[in-house]
């Protein structure tokens, strides 16, 4: 335990954590809440009494979809899924293993598209996840109806200002190694070639 | 009048009908859709956590294709317009962000542009009342169900679109066209989002809950204007064995108002749902002259 997580996810997500007095309406109104282990409100709670590993371990924070209903029905102006991201961010730079590593991966596949072709093409982007989570049966033929029905195109599209938006990847993943930050970050979006 | 539009990835693929029948429904109310030079990916989520700004470059590379385009810019994604409006409200604040920004873009944004929904356009520019003169084929009768999901509305201080509690503005629209629009509890509520990639049993409970409220409130529609709450809605209707619900079509706001501005079936979109719409429409189709 330690008390200085609960200061840097203070500062990573700059909300007013320490003022949750646990009402629960972030709770009630999570619509993921089923699938999480501790919910929303507990999750302040931990982050108040700085319970670092298993908040970083925990599935929840990969579960949160973002849709920022606990934020708007908070009576303390808590944004809770911006506690949710830094504590993404925070497992990531810590290098813990996600415990949704799926979801990870997802994310990592889809900047190395746009890091590609500039623009995100689902085709490519599920196939290619599909590979890498060794899921390839789990739903593949509602893929092939996708095609069937036309919603997503077989080839990819790619834009002029392709050069420019790797140059601002390749720039950007310097920056971060320079400054040292661990990153969430284009440049470890390489491992998925 | 021109608007300088930005389809996004989706609409250019996935999405193609909402983006097809977007664009006829605006040029037949006299605003022609200006497609950005070479837009790219806006980067589909919007950074929450304070040190992680390097996620604010491409949606910065696009405000700034906007700037050269006349300084407004209009989408018809949810995702799209959430993250857009967010970071143009961000760099508003944040000028020391925006510095370190523009030198990673190499052209310089000057933090000026108006990101505007296609639904706010028709609300404060054209207005409700010249789109309900524009109707030619009323859709009389048809229960429409607006479902707004979340990031069209929340959080509502920085989105700025409409009450986040009690939200109008598709109720507006669809009423209109002539339709009877119905209000149902499930109406912002989300529909789990990317968790339809990697943990799809989420967002398809959530959508069963989602469609059997609407339906128990009589709709034969649900009506959109985001491209992943379309997807995870209408999509898993066909696909998912041992799925509950009665077919419902799911629809976005553009096709609704394609068929009732008497627009061809070509423009429509239709073809690529899951649930089929068209029968829907059959008694409202333009009498071809």
């Amino acid at each position: 335990m330690s008390l200085d997580f609960h200061e840097q996810i203070t500062m990573l997500s700059n909300q007013p954590i320490l003022l949750c007095y646990h009402c629960h309406k972030c709770t009630a109104g999570c619509p993921v809440v089923e699938e999480m282990e501790f919910g929303p409100d507990r999750i302040l709670r931990m982050v108040q009494l700085g319970e670092r590993e298993r908040l970083l371990k925990s599935r929840d924070i990969w579960l949160c979809a973002a849709c920022e209903t606990c934020g708007t029905r908070c009576p303390n102006g808590i944004d809770i899924a911006k506690v949710m991201d830094a504590l993404r961010l925070e497992a990531l730079r810590s290098g813990v293993t996600p415990a949704e590593p799926d979801a990870a991966k997802f994310h990592k596949l889809f900047l190395f598209v746009v890091q590609t072709l500039g623009r995100s093409h689902e085709a490519s982007l599920l196939i290619a996840y599909k590979l890498w989570t060794l899921n390839l049966l789990a739903d593949m033929d509602s893929g092939l109806q996708l095609f069937v029905k036309g919603k997503v195109p077989v080839l990819p599209k790619s834009i002029k200002g392709r050069d420019q938006v790797r140059r601002i990847f390749l720039k950007s993943a310097e920056a971060v190694a320079k400054e040292n930050l661990p990153s969430a970050n284009p440049a470890s979006a390489q491992e998925a070639k | 009048m021109a608007i300088p539009y930005f389809p996004g990835c989706t609409l250019s693929t996935k999405a193609s009908g909402y983006d097809r029948s977007g664009r006829a429904v605006a040029q037949a109310l006299g605003l022609e859709f200006q497609e950005l030079p070479d837009w790219q990916c806006c980067g589909a989520t919007f950074p929450l956590s304070t040190d992680n700004a390097m996620t604010l470059i491409a949606p910065t590379r696009l405000l700034r294709q906007a700037q050269e385009a006349g300084g407004q810019m209009t989408t018809l994604c949810a995702i799209c317009f959430h993250v857009l409006r967010r970071t143009q409200n961000f760099l508003q604040e944040h000028t020391d962000v925006l510095e370190r920004i523009n030198w990673f873009t190499e052209e310089p944004y000057l933090g000026q542009v108006r990101v505007t929904h296609f639904l706010e356009l028709l609300r404060d520019q054209l207005t409700w009342e010249t789109l309900r003169a524009n109707v030619s084929q009323p859709l009389k009768g048809l229960r429409v169900a607006p479902y707004y999901g979340c990031l069209l509305l929340r959080p509502p201080a920085e989105i700025q679109l409409d009450d986040p509690d009690d939200p109008h503005i598709l109720h507006e629209c669809l009423e209109a066209l002539g339709c009877e629009v119905i209000t149902f509890p499930y109406q912002s509520e989300c529909c789990g989002s990317y968790l339809a990639v990697s943990k799809p049993t989420v967002p398809q409970q959530l959508a069963q809950d989602i469609l059997a409220s609407a339906q128990h409130h009589g709709a034969q529609a649900l009506v959109t204007a985001c491209p992943l709450c379309q997807y995870n809605l209408d999509y898993p209707q066909q696909s998912v064995r041992g799925w509950a619900i009665k077919p419902l079509p799911v629809l976005y706001f553009t096709q609704l108002m394609a068929v009732a501005l008497g627009l061809p079936e070509q423009v429509w979109g239709m073809e690529g749902h899951s649930v089929d719409p068209r029968p829907l429409f059959e008694p409202y189709r333009a009498t071809v002259a």
